[in-house]
């Protein structure tokens, strides 16, 4: 096969693109575990002396409280979103009722409307109801917030759901919550995943709501604890990098596994 | 997928018929489906979006109990709020430089991926896009750092070029900050852009390009007369999506200058923060809020008119 010299530098091209667009993660990771003196002197060298303790101290100065308070809410609000999602979007997908287009409309139009603008009736009904500085006050809005763009996808899939399962279990006797539940949620198992880690990820990440939600320092997730860092670390950059990298490591992990998953929710996202 | 919006509807078989008992049996699952989802996206989403909206004729303070009804009077000070305008000029040029530079850059490098190179297409779309799931707190405390004044990256790369750094820093310098916050967006977004492009570009039929190259066609003349006609949508789309991102930015410009040096970075996003959580000004905030509010609805209702596909059924 004859190379042509076009081909060999559209691939450099690419290339280097590409590592110019990767270094600033490089640098985080690498940095993670150097010296301050080796971080300034060789930035792009690998450590000579690992300094896995930064990923220890970063860890038991709170990291770990974040991570968990993260884990904790990041799971718990995306499974009520598929959940409540995955049941509206297959009433309005295959069921017929009055009202139906209007409520699927509304839902999707929902999509529209951007967290920042409700912050302050949000903070003043969570306030309300004292779910001002409590997970629970982070997962209700979170889960609201979600509902649009779930809907908006696990629809699409159910409209192609074949209709000969759902007769077969009616002559079975099912009852829809059975048949959603039992029946069609195990056969959508991809698109449910899709919609898991487009959230999850999302969720991990979300900062606004956490800022006006949580005040005590042990509740913090990991976006709103690296805010504490911020100032504290504000010279100490290797520990500072540490925490970056282990609040990073975990979405990335579950980007690079899931990725056919992630890029299928965000085209559906596109249409 | 994304045709245009279909009216014509046939007419459902239940109207003018009487209703049968199977049939509100199943109306009755359908109402029942709906409701958790229904009722945490009234009380949580579209509630607070007209309480918003309410509140914004109120001088209103979350802390004290202050409220008190000033009609029009927020919206008469916002025009001639100096700040406001500083904010909204700022989305409107992320919006712009987010358009040309992700579009254009997630456009080419799509390209260059999807039909330019032969070996490592699958690395360079993951190294690419990962920036994209990155937290935009980690990015912004990670750009700090590569920003900074004295011992930065940015600098030591711009000394590498032969150039001078800006003397009063990246983010410190009012005349440059709001394009240092853009090169962080656009290194985290490009990616995310490329990746719904390579997807569209991924479903133009091989045959198109076969064809032409039997005319003898360059890549160039394919690149402009098979590809970006067929994947018109998609770039619609793209485009919308980028724009919306650019209007409600937040997370990255309060990690980075908290809107500042002297409020040249601030934005919709944290003028509405800054004056319902730092000066208890919340009613103020919310008149913001509607602005803001007003410019997501218009582009999310283009972009759902462009994407919503009725039941065939129905």
């Amino acid at each position: 096969m004859r190379i042509r010299i076009s081909t060999v530098l559209v691939h450099l091209l690419v290339g280097s693109y590409t590592l110019l667009v990767t270094l600033p993660i490089l640098w985080m990771f690498l940095s993670s575990t150097k010296t301050m003196r080796e971080l300034f002197t060789t930035p792009f060298a690998l450590p000579s002396d690992p300094q896995w303790s930064n990923f220890l101290r970063a860890w038991e100065s709170g990291i770990s409280q974040y991570l968990a308070n993260s884990l904790i809410v990041t799971s718990i609000s995306v499974i009520l979103i598929v959940l409540v999602s995955a049941l509206a979007a297959y009433a309005l997908a295959r069921i017929t009722f009055p009202g139906r287009e209007f409520i699927y409309l509304l839902l999707i139009a929902g999509f529209a409307i951007p967290v920042h603008t409700v912050l302050v009736p949000l903070y003043r009904t969570l306030n309300g109801v004292n779910l001002i500085n409590t997970h629970v006050g982070l997962i209700l809005p979170y889960v609201a917030f979600g509902i649009p763009f779930s809907v908006l996808l696990l629809y699409a899939f159910f409209l192609e759901f074949p209709s000969e399962i759902e007769d077969a279990a009616r002559i079975d006797g099912c009852t829809i919550w059975q048949m959603v539940l039992q029946i069609v949620m195990p056969l959508s198992m991809p698109a449910l995943v899709s919609v898991t880690i487009f959230q999850a990820v999302f969720l991990w990440n979300e900062f606004s709501l956490a800022l006006i939600v949580i005040r005590d320092d042990a509740l913090r997730t990991i976006p709103l604890g690296l805010t504490k860092f911020q100032g504290q670390w504000s010279t100490n950059w290797t520990l500072m990098l540490a925490s970056l990298s282990m609040a990073t490591l975990p979405v990335l992990l579950l980007f690079v596994i899931l990725q056919r998953h992630f890029i299928r929710s965000l085209v559906g996202f596109s249409k | 997928m994304i045709d245009s919006v279909q009216t014509h509807k046939h007419p459902s078989p239940t109207r003018g018929a009487r209703v049968s008992a199977r049939q509100k049996r199943e109306w009755l699952d359908g109402y029942l489906l709906v409701t958790p989802a229904i009722v945490a996206f009234v009380l949580l989403v579209v509630y607070p979006m007209f309480s918003t909206i309410y509140l914004s004729l109120f001088d209103y303070g979350l802390t004290d109990a202050r409220i008190r009804f000033v009609g029009l009077g927020n919206y008469i000070e916002l025009t001639q709020d100096t700040i406001f305008w500083r904010s909204l000029r700022n989305n409107l040029t992320i919006l712009v430089v987010s358009v040309i530079v992700q579009v254009g850059f997630g456009l080419i490098l799509a390209a260059l991926i999807d039909r330019g190179i032969r070996w490592g297409k699958g690395i360079a779309r993951t190294l690419n896009f990962a920036p994209v799931v990155m937290s935009a707190v980690a990015v912004g405390i990670l750009w700090q750092l590569i920003y900074d004044p004295t011992v930065g990256l940015a600098n030591h790369f711009v000394r590498l070029l032969g150039l001078t750094p800006p003397s009063q820093g990246w983010l410190g310098d009012p005349n440059i900050v709001i394009y240092s916050i853009l090169v962080v967006a656009c290194w985290q977004y490009t990616g995310y852009v490329m990746i719904i492009i390579l997807a569209g570009m991924q479903s133009v039929s091989q045959e198109l390009y076969e064809a032409a190259e039997i005319d003898g066609a360059t890549e160039l003349r394919k690149f402009l007369h098979i590809t970006l006609p067929s994947i018109r949508n998609v770039n619609i789309a793209v485009i919308l999506i980028t724009m919306i991102g650019a209007i409600k930015v937040f997370d990255l410009v309060y990690i980075l200058t908290r809107g500042g040096p002297a409020n040249a970075s601030q934005v919709m996003g944290t003028y509405i923060y800054y004056n319902a959580f730092t000066v208890n000004q919340a009613g103020y905030a919310s008149t913001i809020s509607v602005v803001l509010l007003g410019f997501a609805l218009a582009l999310g209702f283009l972009q759902l008119r462009l994407s919503y596909r009725p039941r065939e059924d129905a």
